[in-house]
């Protein structure tokens, strides 16, 4: 194992671990159990990353934070996976008018700037649950994966050995699916990878802009929020989420290089 | 006849951190005199492109001369020399030819241009002079209409025209030595005639030595004056071309002939060599060809045979045939 | 002669460049009305420069590509009738062995489901049997068993031809394209190669279409020679033949450009090389490089039909 991939999963693997035992080491990330005296405390025993203007634990909404927002790109970018290898996968196989269509509206997709209809959209239909978002985000993701799974169906399709099985008698569906979806995985889950520490960011500015998930609920884009009016008093507020953006976009970039060394080797 | 080119003893080493040393190139010594052309034949990973590419100091990276091997040219041992000192013999005295024509030109050049810039690289003169150049060499190495030629785009010729525009280009620096590495391998067999008749012709209008480095010992017929056959590093037969094309000594040259389907005579079950060429880091003690050998002796096993030559200058690196009459 | 095998009547493959909305070049008229038989356990060679469509002429064959225009009759059945399915069955009595013995196998199979993939489409083998099956056909073709479930590049150029030599074989066809199988090899591998697919052709009664640009290679192996140049076969006949007496200037000139260690023959060097199939001559195709004395202006009007005498038939309007 690569030293890049053993930091990206070291990382990942704290920030998933955070996320999944938060519920049983922090108290309740909604509570707010003093808001006379226990507001904007400075980090301390009982509270490991200090509390915010209405007195909740910080580490408690950081750990929620880190279920929301990790959930919500994992989700998001394996609706966008499925999506782009399944429609990449038919725009490189069919062939004529069908292809052709499809091709363009990949392009087309691809041209438009993802955030400007993530806002569009979530203007007119308002606040959405994680699940809804995660499945938008994916919406809005998966051109990128189409584009490139459907350069390297249109890659493996002449190589020999699809000629080869295509000569022993193979139907189009098999070779699909022995010869030319495993080959054209491996680009797709090298940018799915990558993709996880857009749609992090993505879904932490949404939050940020209030588009997002909805307070009292706490993720990291709201949390950030949140901590916007007291910056100067209470630099905790805006650092623990902050740095858990880094760490957690890092990490996926970190895993997403060590498999494109691993995956496609030859590649920058 | 003295030679205009001399290799002595060439070792090439490769020494990977945390390996055995590899050794693709063992011990190669041979010849080349003005106006001759000298075959090293071989198949693929035997070290004979290596061979060439360490005479004009072009060997990739890693790769080590050993202390013994000499390169002489010209009174100067190139083995010797410092990348510096060594770059003006390239081109202008020695100049090489690939086989991928199209990789070696540059695509969004003229093809014109890149002759000049050969020119001007070796000669400082005036651009009117070297494009009057450019448009004779082009005429030289038999390139129709080359006043319009010589401004084409390399994409715009078929492949035996670049291969063509690259002789030209390895004659702009008026060379002694001209190295042909697998010249002809990449071109349709109508054209390689057209090619190798044209290297032949040059070595003799220009009195050139010739290298010509090939995998087809086809080719190498009636065009080269002498053949080194090369065998895992090594060169196992020696000889002028005719005597080695009508006795070929060497169980390994004779299992090569043996391979070649031939177009005459009837047609009979080809006698292949048995088993791979070992790849360089795995080759056997003693005569490396001992395990596909048929005739194989313990001698064989135990220690390398030298090369051994006869009084018609027929040196054979064999215990079992040299010498023997075929 | 016996009812042929394969029959090829007037095939004609044209490839159309440019796409909907870019400018419509030239179609490149790859294969331009060729003809010809392969009689059962018939070795047919057909050889030509790159561009002759030789390579074309073999994937239209098998159907790898659609023919533009022309029939294909295997075992007497036209191919161009037949429904996806029934072409797939078809498949298991034609096969292919490609040139490139480093692309033609998948690198992510081992060699063992590169062999058993025919095996299994076609339901051949028990899945119990296949391992045995597999094992089997190494040792026919000179592998090693236990190399089954090793990875394509653990292997040597000769080896990978040998695994897609097994691969073919596994469906047990009875008639084989071989396009270049041995050219990108090295000589002693070649020959040894060579000698495989004759060892093949006797024990299993195989019928090739044996396709190469070496006119050496193809008298090896090949009963008949059918000479390719630019989309056209010029010329055809018994192997010994038609080498021995060629009768078009171009297979005069192939003949003579062929470097025999052996004898040192009268070269004639053509010049010029072929041109483009895109711009089709109305004349005789090789009509801009030929050199025989008698060509003239009906060379270049008038396209020669391929003219038989004893099964040798030259397209030549003055060829002896």
């Amino acid at each position: 194992m690569t030293g890049t991939l053993r930091a990206g999963l070291v990382l990942g693997g704290g920030l998933v671990l955070l996320a999944i035992v938060g519920p049983w080491i922090a108290p309740d990330p909604l509570a707010q159990p003093d808001l006379i005296t226990g507001t904007l405390q400075s980090p301390s025993a009982t509270h490991w990353f200090g509390t915010d203007q209405y007195s909740r634990d910080v580490f408690a909404r950081l750990a929620a934070g880190a279920r929301a927002s990790l959930g919500i790109a994992v989700g998001a970018v394996v609706v966008a996976t499925l999506l782009g290898t399944l429609v990449g996968l038919i725009a490189g196989g069919a062939r004529g008018a069908a292809a052709e269509a499809l091709r363009r509206a990949i392009d087309l997709l691809l041209g438009l700037p993802r955030l400007v209809v993530l806002l569009v959209l979530l203007a007119a239909v308002g606040p959405l649950t994680p699940l809804s978002l995660a499945l938008v985000l994916g919406a809005t993701g998966w051109p990128a994966i189409a584009r490139l799974v459907r350069g390297e169906t249109l890659r493996l399709r002449e190589t020999g050995f699809v000629g080869a099985a295509r000569a022993l008698g193979a139907s189009p569906l098999r070779i699909l699916r022995r010869d030319i979806l495993p080959g054209a995985m491996a680009p797709a889950l090298v940018a799915a990878t990558l993709g996880i520490a857009d749609a992090i960011l993505l879904e932490a500015g949404l939050s940020f802009i209030g588009l997002g998930i909805q307070p009292p609920a706490p993720t990291w884009g709201g949390m950030i929020l949140e901590a916007r009016d007291h910056i100067a008093s209470a630099p905790w507020l805006l650092l623990a989420p902050g740095l858990a953006l880094v760490v957690a976009t890092t990490a996926a970039t970190l895993i997403g290089d060590a498999l494109r060394h691993r995956l496609l080797p030859g590649t920058r | 006849m003295t030679d205009l080119l001399e290799v002595r003893d060439l070792r090439i080493s490769f020494a990977p951190p945390g390996a055995a040393p590899i050794v693709p190139v063992d011990d190669v010594s041979f010849g080349v005199a003005a106006g001759e052309m000298v075959a090293l034949v071989g198949e693929s990973g035997c070290g004979k492109s290596l061979t060439g590419l360490a005479i004009l100091r072009l060997l990739p990276r890693g790769a080590q001369l050993g202390p013994k091997s000499a390169i002489r040219f010209a009174g100067v041992d190139l083995a010797t020399l410092s990348e510096t000192t060594v770059r003006p013999y390239r081109g202008a005295r020695i100049a090489m030819v690939f086989q991928d024509p199209m990789s070696s030109l540059n695509p969004v050049m003229r093809v014109g241009a890149q002759i000049v810039e050969a020119i001007q690289a070796h000669a400082s003169v005036p651009f009117s002079t070297a494009r009057a150049r450019a448009i004779a060499l082009l005429a030289e190495v038999g390139i129709a209409d080359p006043a319009d030629r010589v401004d084409a785009w390399p994409h715009q010729l078929s492949g035996g025209m670049r291969q063509r525009v690259m002789l030209a280009i390895a004659l702009a620096g008026e060379p002694d030595v001209l190295i042909a590495d697998e010249p002809t391998t990449a071109l349709d067999v109508t054209v390689q005639a057209q090619i190798l008749e044209l290297l032949d012709t040059l070595r003799r209008t220009r009195q050139m030595a010739v290298l010509l480095i090939t995998h087809d010992l086809g080719i190498v017929a009636g065009r080269a004056d002498r053949v080194l056959v090369m065998y895992a590093g090594r060169i196992v037969e020696s000889a002028p071309a005719s005597t080695l094309f009508a006795a070929p000594q060497h169980p390994y040259t004779r299992g090569l002939f043996g391979s070649i389907p031939r177009l005459d005579g009837p047609v009979e079950r080809l006698a292949s060599i048995a088993g791979v060429v070992p790849p360089p880091g795995q080759w056997p003690s003693g005569c490396r060809f001992h395990p596909r050998c048929p005739l194989a002796v313990a001698a064989c096993v135990a220690t390398r045979p030298p090369l051994v030559a006869d009084t018609a200058a027929h040196a054979t690196a064999c215990w079992v045939t040299a010498g023997s009459p075929t | 002669m016996s009812t042929p095998l394969l029959e090829v009547e007037g095939l004609v493959k044209h490839f159309a460049s440019g796409g909907v909305l870019r400018r419509a070049a030239p179609a490149v008229r790859a294969v331009d009305g060729v003809t010809f038989t392969i009689a059962p356990g018939e070795t047919l060679g057909l050889v030509g420069e790159s561009g002759s469509g030789k390579t074309t002429v073999g994937r239209t064959i098998l159907r790898l590509e659609t023919p533009t225009a022309g029939i294909v009759r295997f075992e007497g059945v036209d191919l161009s009738t037949l429904t996806a399915p029934a072409l797939r069955a078809m498949r298991r009595r034609m096969q292919l062995v490609a040139q490139d013995p480093f692309g033609s196998l998948n690198p992510r199979h081992t060699i063992e489901a590169s062999i058993a993939e025919g095996l299994l489409i076609h339901q051949i083998t028990e899945r119990v049997a296949l391992r045995e099956r597999v094992a089997a056909l190494l040792q026919e073709v000179g592998l090693d068993a236990s190399y089954a479930s090793r990875y394509p590049h653990e292997f040597s150029g000769g080896q990978r031809q040998r695994i897609g030599i097994a691969r073919a074989l596994a469906v047990e066809p009875r008639f084989l394209v071989c396009d270049e199988p041995v050219s990108a090899l090295d000589v002693s591998v070649q020959a040894q190669v060579l000698n495989l697919l004759m060892d093949l052709r006797e024990q299993r009664g195989l019928s090739y279409l044996f396709i190469a640009h070496d006119l050496a290679v193809v008298r090896q192996v090949a009963h008949r020679i059918a000479v390719m140049y630019l989309g056209t076969i010029v010329e055809i006949g018994p192997a010994r033949t038609l080498i021995a007496t060629p009768r078009h200037p171009y297979t005069q000139a192939l003949i003579s450009a062929i470097p025999d260690p052996a004898r040192r023959r009268q070269r004639i060097v053509l010049t010029g090389e072929p041109p483009s199939p895109t711009a089709p001559l109305p004349g005789c195709p090789f009509a801009p490089r030929c050199f025989h004395p008698a060509r003239d202006s009906r060379c270049t009007n008038e396209r020669p039909a391929l003219r038989s005498a004893d099964g040798h038939g030259v397209a030549c309007h003055y060829a002896e």
